[in-house]
């Protein structure tokens, strides 16, 4: 025991005369600007992860050059889904001065419910979740399924073997709305076509991501695309010579010879003009659903993999989503055990019923 | 010729002693110094701020507690089973264990009083790690099994069982197909005291039972006396196998409670991350505490420190995660080394010959 | 040329490991065609000192010469090179290869050498110096004196001309020992350089010509052994002059029988039988001594007794309670008090991490009331040990393993006769200890016969049985070959029933093992 004090003691004490050092430079850059707001942002994987964590990044960058020297941004990669892990970070950032908390991903929430109830001076926004309060605390997402229906059609009119592949995080509400809303655009354009899903458990993995592709290329489809965070579905059709579409940002430079286009988030759409309001003390708490109308989603950029006659139906569309005018979820629609969900004449297009679903379409085939 | 021998160190003057361990240190900073200057990080920035982010306030003092809590249960569990020389390396099973039979509790028993329901969750924490090292402390008595594979082995079922119930059986139906176990009913949630989880004052009673338990308790006496000759045990007429046996349940049954007070201190549910590599954390930080109970408060809290710190600078100085985690590790490469300097002598004949001829 | 070659002259070597000097300005010189014995208690240095002439360890200082010539080891292949050959006490032989084998191994010329040429060459240093070991006997099949054999054609094959003996005599029986000095008084004749250690005076007495004599790591002096008395040796070795009889009062009588074994049948760890029907009594107030081969017994017998060790089928009564098939615990709780003092003291009697207070604690502790342990009893007991043994100690919470050997033996008994114990067994009470502590311990022994206690002695040397024991029983490959009373024998008949009265048998007792 005594040993150890004395290891602690000379720790602290080396440790101290550094401080003594260093004690005339500034600590960080957090404090360079007195008047700066101080936001700090958690990703749930790297920021290089040439997907999710990126899309999400290159918003907070769109930030930080929005607002130059009158923000500071701190981000904490690979944060888990779990409460320690959140408020361990959160607390680290407004100890260093964050009055901005914003958390990325659906497990985040529970811990920032938390944060908001003990810090009630911080504004804490959290992408994909559910939870909000009317104070400090609120949340946002996109109707991420009017791009993902979009893809479909790309994906329905580019398969030869009619057979498109989906790798899928977890069977939860936000993947199964993404899953339906691209088999239902391959479905318009192209009625032959059938789906398999593989769910990989985990929201992302660039081993699994890769496994899961490889199993589904072996099972005849032609076209892949994911909800999961990195680009390894993407890589792996290049090699095997198909096609992928991507999911969160354009990857077209990762996997030229198979990327088609990709659902994109454009979250700077929704993060500057909301940090505008928060520091200019007037946000109240919200459940922001961005649209492609309102620029926050949208298609990447189609590439010459896609054919001329896709990209004018891709068009098409599109004007006709951006205008309100072209509900996805259109009756009559049986989930894969023949329930019926969405009855003929009628369509789904409540935000509340939309993210109700627990199913996958018939024609869908999943293997958790 | 031999270029170098090594030979285990008799008796090492304790000057000699801090000397070695000073140097430690030092090396540890020198070289995380200049990795993080490689990096192109200013070391003269960095460690200051690892101390003053783990010490400086009391937000940050109550965050470097909070990961002492847990290392300090687990690591008292990890020194009774060491103390007997038996290799428990399942802590992290055991916590998981532990966490999952509170929580069936939490989420199954409705109604009780709050000090009633947690009592209750910390007894069912406590048999059920308990059980997860009886299994290979039985089969280590009785057959004499090697446990350090099997106690490793049972890490990987808890951890697939807990996914297993998170993703299947036990997941919430309103967390709309997330893998998520529900959220515990606030009788279910620990309160707390100075702004921490009571789970601290837990640490504290169980590093005082403890230490009692094995300097002043025939059991204890038993444990240790087993730990270093199980000949001598079985001359001074000692039932080893029971001893192993009981030892191994408060082993278990310790990291089970710190499984109970990550679940509903601060999870408040279960959560298959919630161990957090505790229970292999611990097997470090019981070790350099030289299986003292009272030695391993503060080992944690150093250790705790080292975390929170290496937490802290990655947020206030933006080091990526993989730097504060090099950080970490190199200090605690050194720190560990020389505890092998402390125990053996180590000889360079070829070295010495040649520092006398040159003199 | 009147004066004989010195072959090893070492002058003014020290050597310490940390702060204790084992070896301060040490003088050996040792002559070709002498046997020199290097005597003195444990911890003289004797070790140290031969160790630097192996190439184990180097001097601090001081210098060491090889016929003449000054000479650096840095590994005991320099010293090997040079015609230095070590016998250690723990053979270094390989189980599984045969004689031939074992003397090729470690040589750079490897195994693919003729071996007819091999078997040639042995058998001339064999027929040279009257060693006799068949080179294509495999070791596992030999007895501890072949094996001893072996060893030195290994040196002598290596072109050894200096032979150092680290207490060779030890485990051999009284017929071993004769063939023995027959070996080493051949080598002299050679012209060879013999050191041996030990410190069996009769037997420096009786094969060397010189003694130098060490303590507390500086040479107390060299003397002729025909010009030098056994007390003086003492002297010189211990420093002081000491009693060396062993008084040994009759035992009382009538003998009243105390511990009764009858037909007791054991089997050891590897599936073979280790004891076959031994019957015997020990009655209070006497010393029944235990004489074998190393390995006949001896530890079963102990073990069995004090309840760790199950017997395959037989009795033993206590006072007339059979206790065949009682645990250690059972025993105590029985109420029965026996003191067992094990061959390995820090491995089975005492736990050496532990201080004094807590050594006692493990024979108390379980007739203590209650969950928590009460130490304030066993410190005042183990003040009163201390005091009463003489055991040099700094206090009573000193770990026993960093006492001397004589004092863990003094813990180790003063704890066991501190119970007043009825039957005492004791494992060879008195190995690795000096003169001073082995004569204190046949006191103790005594004072334990004499208050009416049955003492069990396994011993290792005849002598000291015959002087000690009022019987001596002699065990022979887990049979009791015959209790004799040791007045009415010598050392060679007692030698021979040790090894089933053929000088050769020993090495049966390796097979049945």
């Amino acid at each position: 025991m005594k040993k150890m004090l004395a290891i602690l003691l000379v720790l602290a004490l080396a440790m101290g005369a550094l401080v003594g050092c260093g004690g005339g430079e500034t600590n960080g850059n957090g404090e360079e600007t007195p008047e700066a707001t101080t936001i700090g942002f958690l990703y749930i994987g790297p920021i290089t992860d040439g997907g999710y964590n990126q899309a999400q990044h290159e918003g907070t960058m769109a930030v930080k050059d929005h607002f130059g020297d009158a923000v500071n941004i701190l981000y904490a990669e690979n944060v888990a889904e779990d409460i320690q892990a959140v408020k361990t970070n959160a607390i680290n950032m407004i100890d260093n001065g964050a009055s901005i908390v914003i958390a990325t991903s659906f497990g985040h929430m529970d811990g920032m419910e938390e944060l908001a109830n003990e810090y009630p001076d911080v504004t804490f926004l959290h992408f994909s979740g559910y939870k909000m309060n009317d104070t400090n605390f609120g949340n946002y997402f996109g109707a991420m399924e009017e791009p993902r229906f979009l893809s479909g059609i790309v994906a329905g009119m580019t398969t030869e073997t009619n057979k498109l592949g989906y790798i899928a995080a977890y069977p939860y509400t936000e993947v199964l709305i993404g899953i339906n809303s691209f088999y239902l655009g391959a479905k318009s354009v192209n009625p032959d076509v059938t789906m398999n899903v593989v769910y990989i458990n985990s929201w992302g993995d660039a081993a699994l991501e890769q496994a899961a592709a490889e199993s589904l290329l072996a099972q005849g489809c032609d076209v892949l695309t994911q909800h999961a965070d990195t680009s390894a579905a993407q890589t792996t059709a290049e090699t095997a010579g198909k096609w992928a579409i991507g999911y969160n940002i354009d990857n077209s430079a990762v996997a030229p010879g198979s990327f088609l286009t990709a659902p994109v988030w454009h979250h700077d759409a929704y993060l500057v003009p909301v940090v505008e309001r928060i520091i200019a003390g007037e946000y109240t708490p919200e459940s922001y659903y961005g649209t492609m109308a309102d620029g926050y989603i949208g298609l990447a950029p189609m590439t010459d993999l896609v054919s001329a006659e896709a990209k004018a139906k891709v068009e098409e569309v599109q004007a006709q989503i951006m205008a309100g005018t072209y509900p996805i979820f259109v009756g009559p629609l049986n989930d894969n055990t023949g329930k019926e969900v969405v009855p003929a004449g009628s369509a789904m297009t409540e935000r509340g019923d939309i993210w109700s679903m627990d199913y996958v379409l018939e024609g869908i085939t999943a293997i958790q | 010729m031999n270029w170098i021998s090594i030979s285990k160190r008799e008796d090492l003057p304790k000057n000699r002693e801090g000397v070695i361990r000073a140097a430690a240190v030092v090396l540890s900073i020198v070289c995380a110094g200049i990795v993080i200057w490689i990096l192109g990080y200013n070391p003269i920035q960095v460690f200051p701020s690892m101390v003053t982010g783990a010490l400086g306030s009391e937000i940050r003092l109550q965050q470097t507690i909070l990961k002492a809590i847990p290392l300090i249960v687990t690591s008292l569990g990890i020194l009774v089973a060491f103390k007997m020389k038996f290799w428990n390396i399942g802590g992290e099973g055991q916590i998981l264990m532990g966490a999952l039979a509170a929580s069936y509790i939490a989420l199954n028993v409705d109604g009780l009083p709050k000090p009633v329901m947690l009592l209750l969750m910390a007894i069912a924490a406590m048999v059920a790690g308990g059980i997860w090292a009886f299994i290979p402390a039985f089969f280590k008595a009785k057959m004499g099994v090697n446990e350090t594979i099997f106690t490793l082995m049972l890490n990987y079922i808890a951890i697939k069982y807990v996914t297993y119930l998170q993703y299947g059986p036990w997941k919430a139906p309103e967390s709309k197909g997330f893998p998520k176990v529900a959220n515990f009913e606030q009788n279910a949630i620990m309160p707390e005291l100075f702004g921490i989880h009571i789970g601290w004052i837990i640490a504290l009673v169980c590093v005082v039972v403890v230490y009692i338990f094995i300097n002043h308790t025939k059991k204890g006496f038993e444990i240790t006396v087993v730990g270093e000759s199980r000949e001598t045990a079985r001359y001074a007429g000692m039932n080893i196998s029971s001893i192993i046996i009981i030892a191994m349940l408060i082993s278990g049954g310790l990291c089970g409670l710190t499984g109970m007070i990550q679940a509903s201190a601060v999870e408040k549910t279960l959560s298959v991350n919630l161990s957090a590599g505790y229970g292999f954390t611990a097997i470090i930080t019981a070790w350099l505490s030289r299986l003292s109970a009272i030695a391993v408060l503060f080992v944690c809290i150093a250790f705790a420190i080292l975390l929170q710190g290496g937490t802290y600078i990655q947020i206030s100085m933006q080091i990526p995660a993989s730097v504060a985690d090099m950080i970490q590790g190199i200090i605690l490469f050194f720190v560990l080394g020389s505890e092998f300097f402390l125990q053996y002598r180590v000889n360079l004949p070829l070295w010495n010959q040649k520092v006398k001829e040159v003199a | 040329m009147g004066q004989p070659l010195k072959a090893i002259e070492m002058k003014g070597i020290s050597k310490a490991f940390g702060s204790v000097k084992a070896n301060e300005d040490v003088e050996l010189t040792v002559y070709n065609g002498e046997v020199h014995a290097l005597l003195g208690e444990n911890g003289a240095g004797k070790s140290t000192l031969v160790n630097m002439l192996s190439g184990i360890y180097h001097q601090d200082s001081g210098t060491v010469r090889v016929n003449g010539n000054e000479v650096r080891f840095s590994s005991p292949k320099d010293s090997i090179a040079i015609g230095i050959g070590m016998i250690h006490q723990h053979f270094k032989l390989v189980d599984v290869l045969t004689a031939k084998e074992n003397i090729l191994l470690g040589r750079s010329s490897g195994l693919f050498r003729n071996s007819k040429q091999l078997t040639k060459e042995i058998r001339a240093i064999s027929d040279r110096y009257g060693l006799d070991v068949d080179p294509d006997k495999k070791v596992y099949n030999m007895s501890v004196g072949e094996k001893q054999t072996l060893e030195i054609i290994k040196v002598l094959y290596r072109g050894a001309r200096i032979l150092i003996l680290d207490e060779p005599t030890a485990v051999l029986t009284p017929q071993e020992i004769k063939r023995l000095f027959r070996i080493i008084r051949n080598m002299k004749e050679q012209g060879c350089a013999v050191v041996i250690i030990t410190h069996k005076l009769n037997e420096v007495m009786e094969i060397s010509d010189r003694i130098t004599v060490l303590r507390r790591g500086r040479t107390i002096g060299t003397v002729d052994t025909d010009k030098v008395q056994v007390g003086s040796l003492i002297e010189m070795m211990v420093g002081k002059k000491v009693d060396l009889a062993i008084r040994k009062e009759p035992p009382a009588q009538p003998m009243r029988p105390l511990l009764e074994v009858d037909n007791l049948h054991v089997v050891g760890h590897d599936r073979k039988s280790a004891l076959a029907d031994i019957s015997f009594t020990l009655h209070e107030g006497e010393i029944l001594g235990v004489a074998g081969v190393a390995g006949s017994g001896q530890k079963e017998i102990c073990e069995t007794i004090a309840g760790l060790t199950k017997a395959e089928k037989g009795r033993i009564f206590f006072d007339g309670d059979n206790i065949i098939g009682k645990t250690p615990r059972e025993i105590i709780r029985l109420g029965i008090r026996m003191g067992f003092i094990p061959e390995d003291r820090l491995g089975m009697g005492l736990v050496g991490s532990m201080d004094i207070v807590h050594n006692l604690i493990l024979k108390d502790y379980q007739n203590q009331p209650g969950i928590f342990l009460k130490r304030g009893p066993c410190a005042e007991k183990a003040t009163a040990i201390v005091r009463r043994l003489d055991i040099n100690t700094p206090n009573i919470y000193y770990p026993v393993k960093k006492l001397s050997g004589g004092n863990i033996q003094k813990v180790l008994l003063g704890r066991e006769i501190d119970s007043d114990p009825r039957v005492l067994i004791t494992a060879y009470p008195v190995r690795g200890l000096d003169i001073g502590a082995s004569y204190k311990i046949y006191d103790l022994l005594n004072e334990q016969k004499s208050r009416g206690a049955g003492v069990l002695f396994i011993g290792e040397d005849l002598d000291v049985l015959m002087d000690l024991c009022d019987r001596i029983m002699v065990f022979c490959v887990g049979r009791v070959s015959g209790i004799v009373d040791p007045s009415k024998v010598t050392k060679e008949e007692i030698g021979l029933m040790m090894t089933g009265g053929k000088e050769d048998a020993a090495h049966e007792l390796d097979q049945h093992q």
